[in-house]
């Protein structure tokens, strides 16, 4: 198969058309077929449908509008003739061996030769979509089991079967990481795979425990998430969030297909409650509710035993709080229920072992990545302790699998010289590997210490003469301490190393300056110190960007004010592909005054398409900034230039570490620090057309009365102050502008009750 | 013998000077000359009829015999006599009777009787308290019958929370009550240190208790209050059948003596809801809140008498020489004030004294506004503003009010020991304002746990704005800059303080606990220190005029606090940082 330059997708449903969308994120044209419906007007309209459908969505499935021209709709009647010239075809139509097999059939008559065919299939073993249909077919066939939404979650289960040609399912897997960036596990060809297997397992218990137990379902999800690092969602949250009308089919598939003596059937217990919620209409958010559902006067949950609907009451559970091993050593109603629901679970994933996958590591991947739990299965056995579960499983009467029982006095996963290695189904440990090219932090950080710490960052050698810099703040906050470790490092890279990343594996790449501590220091009228904060910071990222070797941040998820500002202020750029970025600060009513002004003046006024003159660049910049755009994808950063044209992309969260130290090596030879840019604005006349535009919107009713007097603060910045058209102003001089607007507003009531009401609400106050 | 003279000069320079503003709507008739008027009314009363009762009624105290409680001799008229004049219904609402006057006179006024009759002022103190509560969450049919009467003075309050076994954990309580089906309900429990629970100085004794419903949740949360009669009255409202409660003992405590501290037993009394029921807490803490502020009163009053006693004998007693030479040499010693020691005490008592009189009026007329502004957004900035000083004013006045009866004993030396001269009774006194309302240990977390971190720390900013502006608006004045500046550091270390406490005490609440009582104090001497500032500034201005005398005292009591007393916050900010280690670390079997 080799270079995957063209795909298609066949079936333009939720998940079909969404996979499209995510090879044309990839920046691999597309083609997306379905079937012609009958009595439709044109041809497409099912795959036309789709795209118009997802360019409406949100979260969207497409990373840019360029991303969107990249996917041709199509029909199979039609355009069968187009498959001849992909070099892979992803089947994701109705979950029917019959059906499928007829389109497989069709596809056989046009693909080229070693042009891979993978089924999005969750529940129909590989051995039997290949039935019949020849050892070409099958060489060239796998299973690739996407989530849902593809874009955005991680996980991709790949199956090959025994005449599946190992080679060609290499290169999926590898076009799947890199270009996808998705995390592959391999799964064996039995039914549900691993995450829908155990995960759906793991929710029919959740709930028919709860029924059992007679446990509200508030309750039931808080203490289903916190102490096991599992999503608030919890059970029943989550439930509702994947469609209670999928449950049915999933289990009845799962129930048919796996042996007399698996957990699960014991599980597949009939839910009258959730037959008739269905029957009502009630399947979930997608729906008018589910277990939980917008009422008249506010959230209502479902009551299990009577099926009303009744207010969400506040969990108030001392359990919820607990950690894992206190939870559990408890006997309370909630205690026990968490310990039934996750014991069982726990169990059934080491009778996985060896069935369901090879090996602990996959599993644990896939329940982390698919469900977005904290800890794997085995790594939470490895919380409890294997022989405590044992024990305890026993005790219960539950069943103690062999894998299980075996790991007496092990842990699943150990350190071994600083590299982890895991308990293998033979019983001895084997190394756990990255994949080819994979560099994590965490796997740095176990082998070794870091170069300079201190409370909110830290400094690691990456090798091959590179620094990581990693915040290591309560939400990668930006606070004096690791600005001070910033200005430590500028010094220390020249010394013995030759370049520096600045990237870290939170949540979040870093959501800006620590505003509590802003607004704390703001309500005991530290001025002096909030001066000083932000002095440093303007020194510190004028320091970096004009050291004499490359920088490169590499962001994802947030970078959101300062946390923006650091890419402003780097070499370049690699960011991940789901990287939102933006300078926020308006929305809490501060401008940006770590140079975000200055910075983003100097690259409009730059940019070869900005109008000549002045104001322009200005005006543009005011209207990003003001009104607190942030971008929805690394792609769409670069078109308000938060990121150079020339900034790279990684799809694969775990590969941005390695290709940001190599884009930081390619530009060691020969570097040179930049020239600080000079400015012509536009000066009071420019502010005053600026806050014309603002008042346009106020007018509109789409600002409000303080963000006029913050408008008016960041359009004095931008317009250089009292600016004269003919004068150059310099990087410093707008510095001191940002600095100076930003003291005046955080010195502003309305400023402050924008930074309260964000810290205590996580929402904007429209003030 | 006590000396007391009403301080008027300061008071008009607090109230009218240092924080004149325009009146309030619904204010507007208390003009300055009416605010002098009362004041000096009061100060009349207060010197004429409480202080001559003051010391007699501590030797005779109260006597207790079969359920009846008598107060010492004279305190009957006194009491007719303050009620006839209207003292009682000085700041209480119009609408039921009252005058409505401002909290800030109403606050020096209760100044002045504390300063002459501590014992005796919490009689009507009491009534005021429960009026408070009863007007803001009792229903209009209960506020209609008894406020007029409780505002007149005619019938007296209570307030009945403590039990044997709750003190400050309310949540122990016991006290049941049980509906009647007709409205009313059955109260039946124990009570204890209930003040003014038994006397004989009104005709009816109308007690708020704090009781459980029998479906109450554990906890604060099942806590309700309960207007309890000692006479149910008719419906004319004349006190009639005997309600079951009943006075069983009263204290025998180390001061206050003329003040009853009874034991009552409720047993099926009859009672009704006051506020929604389990809700009892936000009720009586409406009552408690403006109880911490008089109990801070209470600390000020005292201190000003143990002041004015100390000066009367160091200037009067003449013992051993000035250190640089003798002063009067006519006579067989100098006076005691020409010792650099005993001008210490006094210059402390003083700047105390002063200081806590402007912290005072400030938070009172916060209270007004937070009563009465207009504006939405000022009520509840001065509600916020209330809210943080609440703890700082009760704790460190009372704090400050023993420490000012201590060294007025310690001016007197060996005649402060005994009796005869009524300065050890201002200590016995006062020692209790340290205790009651929430002891001064529970202020201090109150500030640290709750008024802190309320609201992300928004109450501080009340404070803390007006300091820094006025700091920066000054720090370069012509004659008084090093003082402002000097102050600044103090302010730095209430800065420093605060920021730590609350890094610290977010991730463990024992080094919020650790650092309370010192941060209390720190924040306390900062905001006298603020008091004192402004009135350096003010005073310099009027220098010049017919006032000298007055203002330059001002001045140099000013510079005394700054130089002498606001170092403190120094040490106390190295206190504070120290944190919990040395106070958990000792094993508790070593103690």
């Amino acid at each position: 198969m080799g270079e995957i330059r063209k795909a298609a997708v066949i079936g333009a449903g939720t998940m079909g058309a969404a996979i499209a969308a995510q090879f044309a994120n990839a920046g691999v044209p597309v083609f997306l077929l379905d079937i012609v419906p009958a009595g439709a007007k044109t041809r497409n309209a099912l795959a036309e449908g789709a795209i118009a459908k997802m360019l409406k969505t949100d979260p969207a499935p497409f990373m840019s509008k360029g991303a969107a021209r990249l996917v041709t709709p199509g029909n199979i009647e039609d355009d069968l003739g187009k498959l001849a010239d992909v070099d892979w075809i992803v089947e994701a139509i109705v979950e029917r061996l019959d059906i499928k097999q007829d389109l497989y059939r069709k596809i056989e008559t046009v693909r080229k030769p070693g042009c891979a065919v993978s089924s999005n299939t969750s529940t129909i073993p590989l051995a039997k979509l290949v039935e019949g249909l020849g050892a070409g077919f099958a060489r060239d066939f796998v299973i690739t089991h996407f989530f849902n939404p593809p874009r955005y979650m991680r996980l991709l289960e790949l199956v090959s079967g025994a005449g599946t040609d190992a080679g060609l399912a290499a290169d999926v897997e590898r076009f799947a990481d890199v270009r996808l960036g998705k995390t592959i596990v391999r799964t064996k060809d039995s039914p549900g795979f691993i995450a829908n297997r155990l995960g759906v397992y793991w929710l029919m218990l959740g709930v028919i425990e709860a029924i059992d137990a007679g446990l509200d379902i508030e309750d039931a999800d808080a203490v289903m998430s916190k102490p096991l690092g599992i999503p608030k969602t919890g059970v029943f949250g989550l439930i509702d969030l994947v469609g209670l009308d999928l449950m049915p089919h999933i289990n009845a598939s799962l129930g048919a297909t796996l042996p007399a003596g698996d957990a699960f059937h014991a599980a597949n217990r009939d839910v009258p409650l959730i037959k008739k919620m269905i029957a009502d209409g009630y399947i979930g958010r997608k729906g008018k509710g589910g277990f939980y559902r917008r009422g008249e006067k506010g959230r209502e949950a479902i009551d299990l035993a009577s099926g009303e609907y009744r207010a969400v009451r506040k969990a108030n559970l001392p359990e919820a709080e607990l950690k894992l091993g206190k939870l559990l050593g408890l006997d309370s109603k909630a205690a026990r229920y968490a310990w039934r629901v996750l014991g069982q679970t726990l169990s059934y994933a080491a009778s996985l072992v060896g069935d369901a996958a090879d090996d602990i590591g996959a599993i644990d991947a896939a329940m982390r990545l698919g469900y977005n739990w904290r800890w794997g299965p085995f790594e939470l056995i490895d919380l409890i302790g294997a022989e405590a579960l044992a024990a305890k499983l026993a005790k219960d009467g539950f069943a103690v699998p062999a894998f299980l029982a075996a790991a007496k006095g092990k842990k699943f996963y150990r350190l071994q010289g600083g590299a982890r290695e895991y308990l293998g189904a033979d019983g001895a440990y084997h190394a756990l590997t990255r994949a080819e090219g994979v560099l994590l932090l965490e796997d740095v950080k176990r082998a070794g210490k870091p170069v300079l710490k201190n409370s909110s960052a830290s400094v690691w050698d990456v090798g091959d003469g590179v620094l990581c810099f990693e915040y290591t703040s309560k939400s990668n906050s930006l606070d004096a301490q690791n600005l001070e470790l910033l200005n430590q490092t500028i010094d220390l890279v020249p010394k013995a190393h030759r370049a520096l990343v600045i990237y870290n594996e939170g949540q979040n790449f870093s959501a800006g300056a620590n505003l509590g501590l802003a607004l704390f220091a703001a309500n005991i009228a530290a001025w002096g110190e909030i001066e000083k904060l932000v002095a440093a910071g303007h020194t510190i990222y004028k320091k970096l960007k004009y050291a004499p070797f490359p920088t490169v941040a590499a962001p994802f998820g947030m970078a959101l004010g300062g946390g923006c500002e650091i890419l402003l202020h780097s070499s370049a750029v690699q960011a991940h592909a789901e990287a939102y970025i933006g300078l926020v600060e308006c929305g809490v009513g501060l401008v940006p005054a770590w140079g975000g002004c200055s910075e983003m003046l100097a690259r409009w006024a730059a940019h070869p398409k900005m109008p000549h003159g002045p104001m322009p660049a200005a005006s543009k910049v005011f209207e990003i900034v003001s009104t607190a755009t942030v971008s929805k994808s690394a792609a769409e950063a670069k078109e308000y230039l938060f990121l150079r044209a020339d900034d790279g992309i990684s799809m694969n969260r775990d590969r941005l570490l390695a290709d940001a130290k190599a884009r930081a090596l390619s530009l060691v030879e020969g570097y040179v620090p930049p020239v600080p840019p000079t400015y012509k604005l536009p000066g009071v006349s420019g502010a005053v057309s600026m806050g014309i535009a603002a008042d346009d919107f106020r007018r509109k009713g789409v600002a409000t009365t303080y963000d006029m007097v913050v408008a008016g603060e960041l359009a004095g910045v931008l317009s250089g102050g009292d600016a004269d058209i003919i004068d150059e102003v310099t990087e410093a001089r707008i510095l001191e502008l940002e600095r100076a607007a930003f003291i005046r507003l955080i010195k502003n009531p309305g400023t402050l009750a924008r930074i309260e009401t964000m810290l205590t609400t996580g929402k904007p106050l429209r003030n | 013998m006590q000396t007391y003279n009403a301080p008027l000069r300061d008071m008009r320079f607090v109230l009218h000077e240092l924080h004149g503003a325009a009146p309030l709507p619904g204010q507007e008739e208390f003009t300055q000359e009416l605010a002098d008027t009362i004041l000096e009314e009061a100060a009349k009363f207060c010197t004429e009829v409480l202080l001559p009762l003051n010391a007699p009624g501590d030797v005779e105290g109260c006597h207790y015999e079969n359920g009846v409680v008598r107060t010492p001799a004279g305190f009957k008229d006194a009491y007719k006599g303050f009620t006839e004049s209207g003292w009682g219904a000085l700041n209480a609402a119009q609408k039921y009777g009252g005058q409505g006057a401002p909290e800030t006179v109403a606050k020096l006024v209760e100044e002045m009787i504390c300063s002459t009759n501590l014992s005796f002022g919490l009689y009507p103190g009491l009534t005021h308290g429960a009026s408070l509560a009863l007007e803001s969450h009792g229903s209009d049919e209960l506020k209609d019958f008894y406020l007029p009467k409780m505002v007149s003075g005619e019938w007296s309050g209570t307030m009945c929370l403590t039990e044997p076994h709750c003190g400050t954990d309310l949540g122990l309580l016991r006290t049941k009550a049980v509906p009647q089906g007709d409205g009313s309900y059955r109260i039946s429990g124990a009570k204890i240190f209930i003040s003014a629970g038994e006397h004989d100085l009104t005709e009816n004794i109308i007690h708020l208790v704090l009781a459980r419903l029998p479906d109450a949740p554990a906890g604060v949360k099942g806590i309700s209050l309960f207007l309890v009669p000692k006479f149910l009255p008719d419906a004319d409202g004349r006190p009639g059948v005997r309600n079951g409660v009943s006075c069983a003992a009263i204290e025998h405590k180390m001061g206050l003596k003329a003040s009853a501290t009874c034991q009552l037993n409720f047993d099926d009394a009859t009672g009704w809801i006051v506020g929604a029921p389990h809700r009892g807490m936000q009720a009586m803490f409406v009552m408690m809140n403006s109880e911490r502020l008089s109990v801070g009163t209470q600390g000020l009053g005292i201190g000003e008498t143990a002041y004015q006693s100390a000066v009367a004998y160091a200037k009067d007693r003449l013992q051993g020489r000035s250190l640089s030479g003798v002063k009067y040499p006519d006579k067989a010693a100098d006076p005691l004030i020409v010792h650099p020691d005993i001008r210490r005490m006094l210059l402390t008592m003083r700047a105390n004294n002063e200081g806590c009189r402007a912290l005072c009026v400030w938070v009172a007329q916060a209270m007004d506004r937070a009563a009465l502004a207009a504006d939405p957004v000022e009520r509840a900035e001065a509600e916020e503003f209330v809210a943080l000083l609440t703890p700082v004013v009760k704790a460190l006045f009372t704090d400050l009010g023993f420490e000012s009866a201590n060294l007025a004993i310690q001016t007197y030396g060996g005649h402060g020991y005994i009796r005869d001269h009524g300065v050890e009774q201002l200590a016995r006194d006062s020692r209790i304002a340290m205790i009651y309302e929430g002891t001064n240990g529970v202020q201090a977390l109150d500030l640290v746990g709750r008024k802190l971190p309320a609201n992300m720390g928004r109450s501080l900013r009340r404070f803390f704005h007006p300091v820094s502006e006025f700091i920066e608006a000054n720090s370069n004045h012509p004659l008084l800059g090093k003082m402002v500046q000097g102050y600044a550091r103090g302010f730095g270390a209430l800065q420093l303080a605060t920021a730590f406490i609350a890094e610290k005490g977010l991730s463990d609440p024992e080094e919020a606990g650790a650092a309370a009582t010192d941060y209390l104090r720190l924040f306390g001497l900062v905001a006298l220190g603020f008091m004192w500032v402004r009135a350096a500034v003010l005073a310099v201005e009027k220098l010049g005029g017919t006032e000298d005398e007055f203002y330059g005292a001002k001045i140099g009591t000013a510079r005394f606090f700054m130089e002498r007393i606001l170092p403190q916050a120094g040490a106390l900010l190295f206190t504070i940082k120290a944190g919990k280690a040395s106070l958990m670390d000792m094993e508790e079997a070593a103690f």
